[in-house]
């Protein structure tokens, strides 16, 4: 096929073609003095004869010497802002009369079209897709709005001077996944069709052949961009090279700049991490769940009950890149930077990512290795909807623990969890302690909001639940082999459905010894299950607590000194505190274990538990899709890293 | 029974009980949802006594006769929750505790006998513990309801300390400190208002007070490049949150020549 | 029963803007002491503006009062601009206008609805009002009051402390479309608050007329946000610059407020009654065709005058939305300079009077401020002891509750009135 054009007098022509086709028309325009995305009524609202002048840290709109309608690099406003909204209702739930109603939220999900999208935008959107549309589960809304979104991409023939797209591998042409593209050549656009439905609004156009040698002009056009790079930086081996260097000084240097604001992460086309809240009418009786952007530079990103990962804005300025540049290949299979150059303009500091990198670059150890993505799994629709089930059961187990047994049926694996919620107050992740098909068991300690309301539950009152969710206990690699299970606190209850499933395997697990750990006698969890589990005779039993009065005959200290005489083929299986997994398996490895063989259950903060929320990010893995249970060698090098 | 709310006010311009009642969609339901017991400003009828299930405090302590109405606040309250800058921080009159206090009040008034005050401005957490603290001069109206609606239902209140600089992003504002070179204080500013300041075009005056792991230090050194002298971003620090531990910190260091 | 000694007395008055307390004592017929004590903690603005930029100035004055801090600013702004030669276009000037017109909506109806009605309908609060057959007017009052906030919104960000008025305009002017908006709201209230009016004038007053000396702004627009001149009643009108000189704050043992007189030592009264007393004439017509005769000589009464004002408001506000073509500027440029100005405007509650001094540094060096509050204070106190015989015919709870009625009715805002420098004390100072 030739080449066509269209003339620039004839752009009002696209407009017409793309609402005759349905889409309402969004793209950059003049506003306020910058160059913002908004909806454009025609050629008129685009910012002709303008380009802006960008550095670390600023921005200034500038009148250009020609009439140019897309002469400028990207601004503030990624179209991230239209597919995955800063605000979007979730669920909406209504409680009335001990009836519990869940519902998804109306989306809007209108049929856009993107006008202006340039070569890193669109490979951010793509970057995205992955997230939301491409894991195991699938975010209703933003698939919705994508597979509407009409792309008219346009090439870059000028580089912005914060631009590395060249770099990243992004632009500044655009190649692919566009329905229309846009090449600004004076007087007229040469056009490119993409798809079908490019093809059908391209049928409406006055288009005429293009002038022979529009072609090379738009290829030279591309290579003086590629030459004219603002920024430039080698990425290809960042994922080792920055994990590689989690003491590197530069760390400190540049937390001593950051202000840990979020703004390269909010301009960031490509971060997607974020919160849910809860809001609720003054009685509770309709609710729901809302998510807002969020980022890992705010404390409540990595901040669970009676922890906070990211303490210092040194943790999260280096979680925010080794992220971006790094763990997101092991999540996704792809940088999460695409060279833009957002997150420097509007930094308000002036920060600059390739700075950054240079500066550890240059001083560097060496890399290590990262693990591979996740294979493609089979998708879950509505992941955020829970299921109203009821509690049929309830038993006090401590003072501040109960089980409770809920009416629910569902195959789980031993190890995974469960989002249980309750409208008006929120939902935490709380695994599952046991279950036989047709209800489930949670054993809940009572230590802030949610779990507090989880725990006073009665019998037929009824809650939210989602799931299950994350990796389970490899019961399977335990097969024949003596298994080690040593479990602290509430980390007993994670463990309860596999150390039951081994006591009714007795041929698979010949040999299991359960190390218990509590602070009193009064806070051990299933009392009735140890006995039984000790009166097994494949099984042994040993509990110990921190602190305990006269009449107390087992023993007394922390269980890792329970660790001796590990069999060499074990398996361990380990929960509790993170302090006490650490000791715990430095003791089973001291004692002959190999850390390939010891497994731990890691809990972060989850909003979502279905890898969207960003929160439970531990590395190149999420908690809620790679864990909670967890090969330790693999996560060994987080686990003693201070600020993870 | 329903649970009982006291609003009590202590050295204050009344701008949070006003935006309490600013809730006029909800001020109704709020009356059937709790029983007001003790709200001067609002009703006749009033039980400075106690007990109360929810106390909002608005107001700095100042003078020796409000100590012992925080002590008793405290005492009868299950939950006491701060509201506004001057409950929080002192407040904009807090700019007095720079001043040498006899030479102020004999500045301010012919006969200073009359006056009773405290030497400071001092927030009620430095004489009582309280429950949660909500900041803003003014608190904004939705965090408000938020703090009430979360202690009526128990469910953690959603306020976060994050910088406004993530409700500007999500509002989609332009920068003014990036676009426009308009210094903001956002960066190191506990998010609540909205960005509303951005919105219009203006730098953040930090109205909500600094932020969990405010940078100040970097920010004033920006501000210091922007052109600003260090006396007026010393001024910058010391405005309605002046007196907050790292904003105190901050304009002390700049105002050293 | 006219004998002996009687006091009445309230320590914590309630339904008031900050906290204050009255003691009236008559003796064998004669009044031996009335007093309107304010024990409000002092702030000291005045002092606090000092060496700020005038810039600053705006945001410092708003934290005087929540209620009214849009009449703090705008007295600020017009004082500042005067010292630094700035007069603001037909826009700023059309937008201040309907910025104020909002604050006085959403002041008033808090005192009407909230605060002054469950006094005529014999309830303790709005809230008990409600619950007991009067949701109606109590929901009616809100609707009122959020359409005041939401002009107060829409232009200024927020309700109390609004953020976008500056020296010279404001920081960002809103579009006609995000204006626009709010007409039809606007209007609606319009119409409740004409009903609102009729109710009001239907109300059963306690006898009770004074013979006062009425002190407000007056010029060709009833005033609000602008004007050049005061009257006095019975001394016709002056300009803004002799405030000082005719309307002189002291200080009184009992009070942590100033209190001013006029310089022969006459009490006055500013305010509602005092701006229709000298500017009924001017009222919207919407607003004209429901006033009562002017004057009104009852201060229980005021209720009636400010409901008038309500429907003033917002009349003018949706004339000036439905006019709204933004020109010029959202504000004017000018170096601060060694200068002197001084402005006044009228709050809800009665004239505020601003005037500062910048120094060659373009920093303030000195502010004076005078709220309404500490002007009517003195009149306050003398309307209770012309109220005394009529209190002491009078069981004694209902006497001390119609003292306390008849403070409410001047809508006192305690917050405003505490802690301002005068001129005497500035002098002593280095
Ligand atoms: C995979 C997994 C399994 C868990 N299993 C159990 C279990 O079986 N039994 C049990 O008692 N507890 C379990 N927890 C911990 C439990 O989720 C927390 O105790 C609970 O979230 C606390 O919430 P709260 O509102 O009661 O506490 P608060 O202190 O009021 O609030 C803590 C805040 O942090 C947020 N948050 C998000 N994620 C977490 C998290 N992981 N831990 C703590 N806070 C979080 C909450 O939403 C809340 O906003 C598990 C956690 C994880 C990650
Ligand atoms: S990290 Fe910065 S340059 Fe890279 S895509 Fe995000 S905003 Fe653009
Ligand atoms: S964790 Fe990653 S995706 Fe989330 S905000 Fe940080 S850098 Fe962006
Ligand atoms: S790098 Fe810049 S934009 Fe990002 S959090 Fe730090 S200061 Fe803010
Ligand atoms: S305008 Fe201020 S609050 Fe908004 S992003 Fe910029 S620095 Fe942050």
């Amino acid at each position: 096929m030739t080449a066509q054009a269209l003339a620039r007098d004839d752009l009002g022509a696209l407009f017409d073609a793309l609402r005759a086709e349905g889409y309402r028309v969004v793209g950059p325009t003049l506003r306020d003095d910058a160059i913002v995305l908004a909806d454009l009524r025609g050629p008129e609202d685009l910012p002709a004869g303008w380009t802006v002048r960008q550095g670390p840290g600023t921005y200034r709109v500038e009148r250009r010497d020609d009439e140019a309608l897309f002469g400028f690099a990207v601004g503030q406003h990624s179209w991230k802002g239209f597919l995955f909204p800063s605000r979007e209702r979730l669920v909406e739930m209504r409680r009335e009369d001990g009836a519990l109603e869940h519902r998804p939220a109306a989306r809007d999900a209108a049929p856009l079209a993107f006008l202006g999208v340039r070569g890193c935008d669109l490979a951010a959107i793509e970057v995205q897709d992955r997230t939301f549309m491409r894991g195991r589960h699938v975010d209703p809304g933003y698939d919705a709005r994508r597979r509407a979104a009409f792309v008219v991409a346009v090439d870059c023939l000028e580089a912005g001077d914060l631009c590395f797209c060249a770099s990243m591998g992004t632009g500044p042409g655009v190649e692919r996944g566009f329905d229309l593209r846009l090449t600004e050549l004076g007087p007229r656009f040469l056009v490119a069709v993409g798809s079908a439905r490019g093809a059908s609004v391209a049928a409406r156009l006055p288009l005429r052949a293009a002038p022979a040698g529009d072609e090379r002009r738009r290829r030279d056009g591309l290579d003086d961009a590629r030459a004219h790079m603002g920024r430039t930086m080698q990425a290809d081996d960042l994922p080792g090279l920055l994990f590689g260097n989690l003491d590197h000084p530069r760390w400190d240097d540049v937390a001593a700049r950051c202000l840990a604001c979020a703004n390269c992460t909010l301009v960031c086309p490509t971060c997607f991490c974020f919160s849910v809240e809860t809001v609720s009418d003054l009685s509770g009786t309709e609710a729901r769940r809302d998510r807002a952007w969020d980022s890992c530079f705010t404390v409540q990103h990595g901040q669970i009950h009676g922890a906070t990962f990211r303490p210092r804005i040194k943790d999260r300025y280096r979680q925010w890149l080794t992220h971006k540049l790094g763990a997101w290949v092991s999540q996704f299979g792809v940088s999460g930077c695409t060279g833009c150059g957002r997150c420097i303009a509007w930094c308000p500091v002036g920060i600059d990512l390739t700075e950054e990198v240079a500066a550890i670059r240059a001083t560097s150890r060496p890399a290590v290795a990262m693990p591979p993505p996740p294979a493609p799994a089979p998708a879950v629709r509505e992941p955020m909807v829970p299921a109203t089930a009821r509690v049929t059961a309830v038993r006090r187990e401590t003072d501040d623990v109960v089980t409770l047994r809920i009416a629910h049926e569902i195959a789980f694996r031993p190890g995974q969890f469960h989002m249980l919620g309750l409208p008006a107050i929120g939902e935490v992740p709380i695994s599952i302690a046991g279950g036989d098909g047709r209800s489930v068991d949670h054993t809940i300690r009572a230590v802030g909001a949610v779990s507090g309301a989880l725990a006073a539950l009665e019998p037929g009152h009824a809650l939210g639940i989602r799931g299950p969710f994350g990796s389970a206990w490899p019961l399977e690699a335990c097969v024949g082999r003596p298994v080690v299970v040593v479990a602290g606190g509430v980390g007993l209850a994670p463990l309860r459905a596999a150390l039951d499933t081994m006591a009714a395997r007795p041929l698979d697990y010949p040999s299991v010894r359960l190390l218990y750990g509590a602070r009193t006698p009064a806070d051990l969890l299933f009392t009735d299950d140890l006995q039984r589990w000790a009166a097994d005779p494949r099984f042994a039993v040993r509990v110990t607590v921190d602190h305990a009065g006269a009449d107390w005959r087992g023993d007394v200290g922390v269980v890792t000194r329970l660790i001796t005489d590990v069999p060499p083929d074990a398996v361990a299986l380990v929960c509790g505190p993170e302090m006490m997994m650490g000791f715990s398996v430095r003791a089973l490895c001291a004692a002959g274990l190999p850390a390939e063989r010891a497994y731990v259950s890691m809990e972060r903060n989850m909003a979502c538990a279905v890898a969207h929320c960003g929160r439970c990010q531990l590395g190149p893995y999420f908690v809620c899709r790679d864990g909670p249970v967890f090969r330790f060698d693999r996560i060994a090098r987080l686990f003693d890293q201070e600020g993870f | 029974m329903k649970p009982r709310l006291a609003v009590i006010k202590l050295a204050s311009c009344d701008g949070c009980q006003v935006t309490l009642l600013d809730l006029e969609d909800e001020l109704l339901a709020i009356g059937e949802a709790l029983d007001v017991a003790h709200f001067t400003e609002a009703s006749s009828r009033f039980d400075p006594d106690g007990p109360f299930d929810l106390t909002l405090i608005e107001g700095s302590v100042s003078q020796p006769r409000q100590i012992p109405i925080v002590r008793h606040a405290r005492a009868m309250s299950k939950r006491l929750v701060a509201i506004g800058a001057c409950a929080n921080t002192g407040g904009l009159q807090a700019l007095r505790n720079w001043a040498n206090h006899e030479e102020y009040l004999s500045l301010v008034y012919a006969r200073p006998e009359y006056i009773e005050t405290l030497a400071e401005s001092k927030p009620v957490s430095e004489l009582v513990p309280v429950d949660f603290e909500l900041n803003g001069c003014p608190p904004d109206r939705h965090q408000l309801l938020e703090v009430i609606t979360a202690f009526l239902v128990g469910r953690r209140p959603n306020i976060r300390s994050e910088s406004v600089c993530l409700e500007c992003k999500r509002a989609g504002h332009v920068c003014v400190h990036v676009a426009y070179g308009i210094p903001c204080l956002g960066p190191v500013t506990q998010a609540g208002c909205g960005a509303l300041c951005p919105g219009k075009r203006r730098g953040c005056y930090s109205c909500f007070g600094p932020r969990e792991n405010a940078n100040t230090g970097s920010l004033a050194d920006d501000l210091e490049r922007k052109g600003l002298p260090p006396a007026e971003v010393a001024r910058r620090f010391r405005l309605i949150y002046g007196w907050a531990p790292p904003f105190r910190a901050e304009s002390a260091r700049r105002e050293k020549p | 029963m006219t004998d002996g000694e009687r006091t009445f007395r309230v320590d914590l008055m309630t339904r008031v803007e900050g906290e204050g307390r009255f003691e009236l004592r008559v003796r064998d017929g004669v009044v031996e002491r009335a007093v309107l004590s304010i024990y409000e903690a002092p702030r000291f603005f005045e002092a606090f503006v000092r060496g700020r930029s005038i810039f600053e100035v705006p945001d410092i004055v708003a934290r005087i009062c929540g209620i009214c801090p849009v009449a703090y600013q705008m007295s600020a702004v017009r004082a500042l601009e005067e010292a630094l030669g700035l007069s603001p276009t037909p826009t700023l000037r059309a937008l201040r206008r309907l910025f104020y017109c909002g604050e006085w909506i959403s002041s008033h109806a808090l005192h009407v609805f909230l605060l002054h009605a469950p006094d005529f309908l014999g309830f303790p609060g709005a809230l008990e009002m409600a619950a007991a057959g009067h949701r109606d007017l109590v929901e009616r009052g809100l609707r009122i009051k959020k359409v005041g906030n939401a002009i107060l919104e829409r232009i200024g960000g927020r309700a109390v402390h609004p953020i976008s008025a500056r020296v010279g305009g404001f920081t960002r002017l809103p579009t006609p479309a995000e204006l626009g908006a709010l007409r039809d709201d606007v209007a609606r209230a319009l119409d409740e608050a004409e009903i609102a009016t009729r109710w009001a004038a239907g109300l059963d007053f306690p006898a009770f007329e004074q013979d006062y000396v009425f002190v407000s702004l007056v010029g060709d627009a009833y005033p609000l946000e602008w004007a050049d001149e005061f009257a006095v009643s019975g001394r016709g009108t002056l300009p803004i610059a002799d405030f000082e000189r005719v309307c002189v704050e002291a200080q009184v043992p009992w009070s942590n407020a100033l209190q001013a007189r006029l310089d022969d030592g006459r009490t006055y009264l500013t305010g509602p009654l005092a701006r229709f007393a000298h500017n009924a004439a001017r009222l919207h017509p919407r607003a004209a065709a429901l006033a009562p005769p002017a004057p009104v000589r009852n201060p229980h009464a005021s209720i009636v005058v400010r409901c008038v004002e309500i429907v003033h408001a917002l009349a003018e506000a949706l004339d000036l939305i439905e006019a709204y073509a933004p020109e010029g500027p959202a504000y004017l440029e000018a170096a601060p300079r060694e200068s002197t100005g001084l402005g006044a405007t009228e709050a809800p509650r009665g004239l505020l009077y601003h005037r500062y001094a910048i120094g060659p540094d373009g920093l303030v060096r000195e502010a004076a401020i005078v709220p309404p509050t500490s002007q009517n204070q003195a009149r306050i106190e003398q309307d209770l002891i012309g109220m005394a015989p009529q209190l002491l015919t009078m069981e004694h709870e209902r006497a001390t509750r119609l003292c306390e009625q008849l403070i409410r009715a001047y809508d006192p805002c305690i917050s405003c009135a505490t802690h301002f420098l005068t001129l005497d004390i500035e002098r002593v100072t280095p």
